[in-house]
């Protein structure tokens, strides 16, 4: 079976429109960004309180926030109405955030799950351990931490893929791949924003993993492109380019759709916990896929142009 | 078959018998029932089974997490001498900097604090060296050697806590990670780990000083400018309209103006009138021969008494107060229950420190004492302990004596007679499981130094219970559609592409066996990242093949053509991935390690099958003679 024949298709062609297209979704997920003040944080970031309860029943969000608008715990008295109060999963799950307090009782994520427990009695699991899926508190200090080393990661990394791609190839694919790479994760950043999901440590890695898949993708267009330079002196440089695309295509759709599908799978069935990582991924492939032959290579081709002007 | 391949063969086939022979406790481990395993628990042979198994993370099985870290600001101040107010604002100075910038190192913001004030180290450190270089260099050592201890005491108490397979680990140089997985009650678990299990005794003052120094508590808060402001508003608004707030009540916040505005503004009522007059002994309800303090009201006294005005009382007559670790329940006017926590004034030396402990048991107590059925915790001292037990109850007769934990006065008993031997008993608890525990704090010894818990996560055992059913069927139908798809993408080629698939799976876990790595759920997703990867690498070989075919060539030179093509392709390709995985193994705490190793090992493994395995097995295809096409 063959789903791509040999293809013809002028992929340079399209490039400036492609750049628009691009430009277009990058600046509104950058817009979004600006509004919302920044990335929506997790507390793995920030600090904070989650609780994750499992009630027997349909909960109404509504009800949840009213009982948390008077929390009493050791003689302070708490209003989390105001916080994010929305369902885990499923009806019957709810999940309540709450910002990082300066003095905050001791074992405050606890408390806060007595207080959702006691109130609604009626519609409890008998075992309180049935009734917490999760909870966690993390102190700014941790967040602050891992910021600084989410940070260090993705320069490090870049840094690293950088010096390879430039000794394996030439420093301007390695520009090429970076800015394609750089396009992908602005654009699953955007939709983040845009969506208001949050980032958490997870999505960290799942960022750091649409690099990887990108860098895939660029490379093994680029290695074409390298090794249909070598063999064709009187061609134009956009048209080894576009030769190359049109021969890797096949290979690009066959993975890019393999790797969709698996990532679609983990999306439907894999759960509440790694829902979001998946769509950073499924987000990652496609554009991944896209950006290789739209972003990485027409800036190979520019910086080879104004290199021979 | 082709005889230069034996050796391939033989090579792929040892690699699949140690694949094999690695997984096969963690299938088997998969396979034991409950009772199977609690029999080979009682027979020891458990452990080293699970030696060679894949574990599975907090996540996955339920669990606590817990990151604890070394308070280096008060380890200093402990191993200080002759402090006085110059050291005490530094210290206080380098807490409030941690708290605006918590990543900053204590030490560093110490020494740099202690240049500014020009702080003669020396003067409270004269053990640790004579500059403060060297003072601060050897606190340095100090502190890691307190971490080290704390290591160790605290693995002690988790061990005598009864957790199955706990990891106890340092992290840096003030951090210790804890896991207990399957353990879901983090009030116990927390008070386990973070007591710092400093057992001391305490004379109570006197009730003539008790009651001297609150009538001063009460004229230095009633003199107050901030407080008489809050009354007189509060008077005005009252006779100005009829608000809801017309009960006559003053709230805690009003009075110490509580910016957090979480914590809300009800927390503590008084009467009014009794409040202007009185405003710390309103606060206060007489239980006999003790001070009570309704639960309600605790924030507010605890406000009170942290103000400077009133620690300078307390300071003047040598006492300090401290609550009662838990409240009791009072029947009240109107036929309510209030529950009342206990305020003592303390004498502020300790008598006697939990160091002289030698022995701590939990019990019932005995039939006939007071303590009759009730958990106890009975102490048995050295006899340097004994000796000094014997002095301090013997010259206090009459007099209560308070057994104080973690600054929580357990009990305040009153002093009959001497006590010679040593023996002692603590009541006051719960349950007899917190009698337990305080019991196994006391054994384990002091830390010397108190940690704080920075970081804490439960997963309940049916969130992971739903995430390995969902990863696992997740991990299965992606699975299933990559197979099928290859098979009727690539025909016979991509059946041995599916071979390769699940051969790299199996490497995989293998590999992850063999280094007793965690499975988390990132893994799970890092695993099937993997899946995407090895396929890739074929689909890159495939379509060279197909090429390489459609120039005409035979299938052998189509095959040997398409391999040492797509070769650098796939090396470029992977290395890349790989830079990112070691980058995200570097930069990873928990659950991204767990991703970025399975992805690591994946990358690894499936390029090791694509260029080899699979090649092997095409070769041993295409060296037939009359082999005239490839099913691809």
């Amino acid at each position: 079976m063959r789903i791509i024949k040999e293809t013809h298709i002028d992929f340079m062609r399209q490039r400036k429109l492609a750049l628009i297209l691009s430009a277009v979704v990058i600046l509104s997920g950058i817009g979004s960004l600006v509004v919302n003040g920044g990335p929506k944080l997790s507390i793995d970031f920030k600090g904070g309180t989650l609780v994750s309860v499992q009630y027997t029943g349909a909960m109404n969000v509504e009800n949840v926030r009213s009982a948390l608008s008077d929390v009493n715990v050791d003689g302070q008295t708490f209003d989390f109405s105001r916080e994010e109060i929305k369902h885990f999963g499923s009806d019957d799950a709810v999940l309540v955030r709450v910002p990082h307090i300066e003095g905050a009782p001791e074992n405050f994520a606890q408390k806060i799950v007595d207080h959702l427990y006691a109130a609604f009695p009626g519609s409890v699991p008998e075992s309180k351990t049935d009734f917490i899926l999760g909870k966690g508190t993390v102190t700014p200090k941790i967040g602050s931490e891992l910021s600084g080393k989410a940070v260090m990661a993705i320069i490090s990394a870049l840094g690293l893929i950088l010096l390879y791609i430039s000794v394996r190839f030439e420093f301007r694919f390695a520009l090429g791949a970076i800015a394609a790479l750089t396009h992908d994760v602005l654009i699953t950043l955007g939709i983040f924003s845009l969506f208001g999901y949050e980032i958490s440590l997870p999505i960290i890695a799942a960022f750091l993993t649409i690099v990887g898949y990108s860098l895939n993708d660029t490379i093994v267009i680029f290695d074409r492109i390298r090794e249909n330079i070598k063999s064709s002196k009187r061609e134009s440089y956009v048209g080894v380019v576009n030769r190359s695309m049109n021969e890797s295509l096949s290979r690009t759709i066959v993975t890019s759709l393999t790797t969709f599908m698996v990532v679609l799978v983990l999306w439907l069935f894999g759960g509440e916990v790694i829902h979001n990582f998946a769509l950073a991924m499924i987000i990652g492939v496609i554009v991944g896929t896209y950006s290789s032959i739209y972003i990485a290579s027409p800036i190979v081709i520019h910086l080879h142009e104004n290199a021979n002007k | 078959m082709n005889s230069k391949l034996t050796p391939r063969f033989l090579i792929i086939g040892l690699v699949l018998t140690w694949a094999i022979w690695a997984i096969w406790p963690t299938i088997q481990y998969q396979g034991l029932s409950d009772v199977e395993l609690e029999s080979l628990r009682e027979e020891g042979k458990l452990e080293q089974l699970e030696s060679r198994t894949i574990k599975q993370g907090l996540d996955l099985k339920g669990g606590m997490y817990i990151v604890l870290e070394v308070d280096i600001p008060t380890l200093l101040e402990n191993l200080a001498e002759n402090m006085d107010g110059k050291f005490n604002q530094s210290v206080s100075s380098v807490r409030d900097q941690l708290r605006v910038s918590p990543e900053a190192d204590s030490f560093n913001l110490f020494s740099n604090v202690a240049n500014e004030k020009n702080l003669k180290l020396s003067r409270y450190y004269f053990d640790y060296g004579s500059s403060n270089e060297e003072i601060l260099s050897a606190l340095g050592e100090e502190a890691e050697d307190a971490i080290n201890r704390v290591l160790e005491i605290l693995q002690n108490r988790v061990d005598q806590f009864g957790v199955a397979e706990p990891t106890i680990q340092k992290q840096g140089n003030q951090r210790i990670i804890v896991e207990l997985a399957g353990v879901q009650d983090s009030e116990r678990a927390r008070a386990l780990l973070e007591s710092t299990a400093l057992l001391e005794f305490y004379i109570v003052k006197d009730v003539t000083t008790t009651n001297e120094l609150m009538i001063k508590i009460d004229q230095v808060l009633k003199g107050d400018e901030s407080i008489a402001a809050v009354t007189k508003e509060i008077a005005t608004q009252t006779s100005d309209e009829t608000s809801t707030e017309d009960d006559g009540t003053v709230s805690v916040s009003d009075l110490f103006g509580e910016s957090d505005d979480a914590a809300a503004t009800d927390s503590a009522f008084v009467g009014q009138d009794i409040f202007a007059e009185r405003p710390f002994s309103a606060m206060l309800r007489d239980l006999g021969n003790t001070i009570g303090v309704p639960a309600k009201n605790v924030y507010a006294v605890r406000k009170m008494l942290e103000t400077p005005e009133v620690q300078d009382k307390m300071a003047s007559v040598g006492g300090a107060f401290l609550f009662s670790h838990k409240p009791q329940d009072y029947p009240t006017v109107d036929g309510d229950v209030e529950s009342i926590y206990s305020l003592y004034l303390l004498e502020d030396q300790a008598e006697l420190t939990g160091g002289v402990v030698e022995e701590a048991k939990a019990n019932l107590g005995p039939q006939g004492s007071t303590s009759a059925g009730q958990p106890i915790v009975n102490l048995s001292m050295n006899s340097d302990g004994a000796r000094k037990w014997a002095i301090v109850t013997g010259s206090n007769v009459g007099r209560q004596v308070a057994i104080v934990l973690d600054n929580k006065v357990h009990m305040a008993p009153n002093i009959r007679e001497k006590i010679a031997g040593g023996g002692t008993l603590i009541e006051g608890f719960a349950s007899i499981d917190e009698a337990k525990d305080i019991a196994i704090v006391l054994r384990a010894g002091a830390l010397p130094a108190p940690v704080d818990i920075i970081e804490e996560r439960t997963v309940g055992p049916s969130l992971g219970a739903d995430s390995v059913r969902r990863g696992t069927q997740s991990v299965m139908i992606g699975l299933a559609i990559v197979l099928v798809f290859m098979l009727v993408y690539y025909r016979i080629s991509g059946s041995i592409a599916d071979f390769a698939l699940i051969w790299n799976i199996v490497m995989v876990l293998a590999v992850l066996a063999s280094l007793q790595a965690t499975l988390t759920l990132p893994g799970i997703a890092g695993l099937i990242l993997t899946v995407g990867m090895s396929i890739d690498a074929n689909v890159i070989i495939f379509e060279r093949i197909r090429e390489e075919l459609r120039k005409g060539k035979t299938p052998k030179a189509a095959v040997d053509g398409g391999y040492d093509r797509a070769l650098t392709t796939i090396i470029d390709a992977n290395v890349t991935t790989l830079i990112a995985s070691l980058v995200l193994w570097q930069f990873g705490t928990g659950p991204i390690k767990g991703f970025a190793t399975v992805l690591f090992w994946g990358i690894l493994i499936s390029m090791f099958t694509a260029i080899f395995v699979t090649r092997t097995i095409f070769n041993s295809f295409t060296s037939r003679k009359g082999m005239t096409k490839l099913s691809i």
